[in-house]
């Protein structure tokens, strides 16, 4: 089995800034780290390895500074991984990532399973891994907390909605974007890091693909992103002071002014 | 208000207890607000025959904040961070903070350079225009976050990184006191030392105290029991450990070390214990061990033994908080954690391939290691090694259930290096002859580990209660210490009188007497000022 894992890059907090100008992402000075989610989905993969033996190339699209992350995505268990750096990628917006990835994608080949990260905590969008599915043009199960069974041709997967879960089952070749609900990542090993440290992470540019120009980087982006704001929790909170008899009795106050006691 | 002497009543019982879950009584309480409301109390009491007893976050684990009878000074108001200072000359930091500072509130400020000292003084200024948010830390990392600064220079506290960088001791620049006259004193360390072992102690009043050291040899290891003492030692260190029996810390002037740049932990599983012994033992530089030479001293080397982990392994059934503990594979037998320090990622790197000699030589698979280096992952090593301890806990409150007189019987010895393998053969050898159930966690590196016996009923209570006696006398008898960290309190007072004998008890009381010769403050604490035998 054949399974690609497309991986991301994220500011490590998840308090992003965003240049006013520009409108998009101010990466210097904060560290980066692998998206969250990804973790999660490589775990899984190499779970599958594990159980019923799998080759695994994990995927991205990023600065070439990703190398290092590809690196640990190896140093987890991941058997090889190619990255897509050129600055005519820069500024995609989700469709021209998948595309992107698509491309990355279909020169690995001959795929039984890709695995996303159900969104990457910086964007929030969770638009890549169900695009990717639809560019390439096979079945995707998104939101996956659980998967049941893989058979030769086909996945059996429980994925989580807002009422509780669906079980579903779907042909290979397949996307899956996976919760947290997963499983629990692992940390990487002294072996593992020294695979990571000795991997070759060979890095493709446009020149590489027959692509087409229109369809990459921000000029291939349709989204405009008119304004982004950081939602404010402006809860007021106030501590009642005195011993437990003034406290009681200042919350009973209290508790009458708001009319939420009629007593 | 806060000067005020109250009546005991019920609704401060939270206050007669510790976490060593004893519970005393007390007459009346004060929580003073700063340090003169504190003298201003403690004056008031010195003119009575009432004894007092400090406590800090009551986090003790021997009962020494635990009061049996008179008043209760509670510092828990006095959480104020008061100054700063840099010494730019050796490049060092000094903080100030009042007795009640929790250390999860210093480790913040620290962390954050966010110190919000009301009245900074021109020093103060000066320092926190150099200071740089991660670039200091301070050093001493005691499992429990919530202690008071005071308790752990009290106890003399220590941590995991206590291996390297050693225990509270070191860091203590200054402290301020009041003793239970109501005399006070500013000790810096350096300036107070003893000749031999006579000191001549000076007070603020310009009066003094002069009086005579013990001639006990403290034992060559970690160690948090009884008084500190050393030929010309610095009188600063009497205060350190000592349990707040000759003095009451008003003021804390502590030291931050720069900030390592790069931090990793490591938790490596072993299939047996004799090859983590080993591992151990090559980590402390011991080339017989494994045949690797092994040059860097790691910051920290903790053991979690096979029952530890057996134990954990249900609990993360159980337990939510526990469920994101990575997997523990049925191969894991034991668990070593170590750390390590450096200025680059690269000399860390060089650390873990000498680590992984050793690991080969003892044909111990680098498959089997668990690596962070970064804050993200070693927060989840942390959360496996707190489990342990909290799984204990947790534990013991289900079987106190069925039998509230049982409690956990946690040890907390150290004993010389080359006691390692006869110290774990005694402990395994001994719980198994005695039928009893336990688990066995900590600084092994030190040779301190925390045996903790987990009685199912009275019966495996008494007996437990009883091997405990009994190791604290081979541990004496070894060279070590019946208290590597937590301190005496009440709760190991017999102990200590094994490893110390009636002489050196003698001696310890004689000391006590030169500072407080009625023994009213914190009675009990360590030993009683009354010989046995006295009415
Ligand atoms: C889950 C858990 C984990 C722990 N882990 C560790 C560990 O890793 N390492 C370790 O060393 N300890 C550990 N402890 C024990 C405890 O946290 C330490 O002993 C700590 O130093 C006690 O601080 P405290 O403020 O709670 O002191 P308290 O328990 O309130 O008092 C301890 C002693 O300090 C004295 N004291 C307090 N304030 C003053 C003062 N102003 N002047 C003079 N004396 C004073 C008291 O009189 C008493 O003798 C642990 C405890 C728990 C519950």
């Amino acid at each position: 089995m054949k399974i690609i894992v497309c991986v991301k890059q994220v500011p490590a907090t998840n308090e992003v800034k965003m240049d006013p100008v520009t409108n998009t992402i101010i990466r210097e000075g904060v560290e980066s780290i692998l998206n969250p989610f990804d973790t999660y989905a490589i775990e899984e993969a190499i779970r599958i390895k594990e159980k019923q033996g799998a080759q695994i190339t994990a995927l991205s699209m990023g600065i070439p500074s990703v190398v290092t992350l590809l690196q640990e995505a190896v140093s987890l268990g991941v058997d090889d991984a190619i990255l897509l750096s050129d600055r005519a990628f820069a500024g995609a917006d989700t469709m021209a990532t998948a595309y992107t990835l698509q491309l990355g994608v279909e020169s690995i080949g001959d795929y039984d399973l890709i695995l996303c990260g159900k969104m990457a905590t910086d964007g929030d969008t969770a638009q890549v891994g169900p695009m990717l599915a639809e560019v390439l043009g096979i079945p995707q199960i998104t939101d996956v907390g659980e998967i049941l069974e893989i058979g030769t041709d086909f996945i059996l997967c429980r994925r989580m909605t807002d009422d509780g879960y669906e079980t579903v089952k779907s042909k290979l070749p397949a996307v899956i974007t996976v919760t947290k609900e997963i499983n629990i990542p692992r940390l990487p090993s002294i072996a593992g890091m020294k695979r990571g440290k000795a991997a070759k992470v060979p890095v493709m540019t446009s020149k590489d693909f027959q692509l087409e120009a229109e369809r990459i980087g921000l000029s291939g982006s349709p989204t405009q992103v008119v304004r982004t704001f950081i939602p404010s929790h402006d809860i007021a909170s106030e501590v009642l002071t005195g011993s437990p008899t003034e406290q009681a009795e200042a919350l009973i106050e209290k508790l009458r002014e708001q009319k939420l006691l009629n007593w | 208000m806060s000067t005020e002497i109250q009546p005991y009543q019920v609704e401060f019982d939270e206050y007669l207890r510790d976490e060593s879950r004893s519970v005393g009584h007390a007459d009346s309480i004060s929580f003073p607000k700063n340090e003169d409301e504190l003298i201003e109390i403690v004056r008031k009491l010195s003119k009575t025959e009432i004894p007092v007893t400090v406590q800090g976050a009551r986090t003790g684990l021997a009962a020494a904040a635990v009061p049996y009878g008179g008043h209760l000074i509670n510092i828990g108001r006095m959480t104020r961070i008061l100054g700063a200072r840099y010494d730019e000359q050796d490049n060092r930091f000094f903080l100030t903070a009042e007795p009640g500072v929790l250390l999860s509130q210093l480790r913040k400020a620290v962390s954050s350079g966010e110190f919000e000292i009301a009245e900074p003084d021109d020093l103060t200024q000066a320092a926190l225009c150099r200071y740089k948010a991660g670039e200091w830390f301070f050093s001493p990392d005691p499992t429990e976050a919530s202690a008071a600064l005071a308790g752990m220079v009290a106890c003399n506290a220590s941590g995991a990184r206590s291996f390297c960088y050693g225990p509270v001791r070191p860091y203590v620049e200054a402290l301020r006191l009041v003793l239970v006259d109501g005399r006070t004193l500013h000790i810096r360390r350096g300036e107070q030392k003893a000749k031999g072992r006579d000191f001549c102690l000076n007070l603020d009043d310009g009066s003094y105290i002069i009086g005579k050291l013990p001639d006990y040899a403290m034992p060559k290891v970690k160690n948090a029991s009884g008084y500190y003492i050393e030929e010309d030692m610095d009188l600063i260190d009497l205060f350190i450990g000592g349990e707040g029996t000759l003095g009451i810390i008003t003021q804390i002037e502590l030291r931050l070390l720069p900030m390592p740049k790069a931090v990793w932990g490591i938790t490596t599983f072993f299939p047996d214990e004799k090859s983590a012994l080993r591992f151990v033992r090559g980590l402390r530089g011991e080339k017989e061990a494994t045949g690797v030479e092994f040059s860097v001293k790691p910051a920290a080397i903790e053991f979690f033994n096979h029952k530890a982990l057996d134990l954990l392994r249900i609990q993360k059934q159980k337990i939510a908080a526990f469920a994101h503990i990575q997997e523990l594979k049925a191969t894991y037998y034991n668990a070593v954690y170590t750390e390590f320090h450096a200025d680059s990622e690269e000399k860390v790197w060089e650390m873990v391939e000498q680590m992984n000699q050793m690991l080969e030589a003892l044909g111990v698979s680098p498959e089997d290691t668990w690596v962070a280096n970064n804050p993200r992952d070693m927060e989840k090593l942390l959360v496996f090694r707190h489990a342990v301890p909290e799984s204990v806990n947790m534990l013991i409150d289900q079987r106190r259930q069925k039998d509230p007189a049982i409690t956990k019987l946690g040890t907390d010895m150290a004993v010389p290096d080359q006691y390692l393998d006869k110290i774990m053969d005694m402990y395994n050898g001994e719980i198994q002859t005695n039928g009893l159930d336990y688990v066995a966690f900590g600084h092994i590196g030190d040779n301190h580990l925390h045996v903790n016996i987990l009685p199912r009923d009275m019966e495996d209570y008494r007996k437990g209660k009883a091997l405990y006696l009994q190791w604290a006398n081979a541990v004496s008898a070894m060279g070590g210490t019946v208290s590597a960290e937590h301190g005496v309190g009440k709760l190991k007072a017999p102990f200590l009188a094994v490893m110390m004998t009636d002489a050196g008890i003698e001696q310890m009381r004689a000391l006590k007497a030169v500072f407080d010769p009625q023994g009213h403050l914190n009675p009990g604490n360590m030993f009683t000022m009354k010989k046995e035998g006295d009415a």
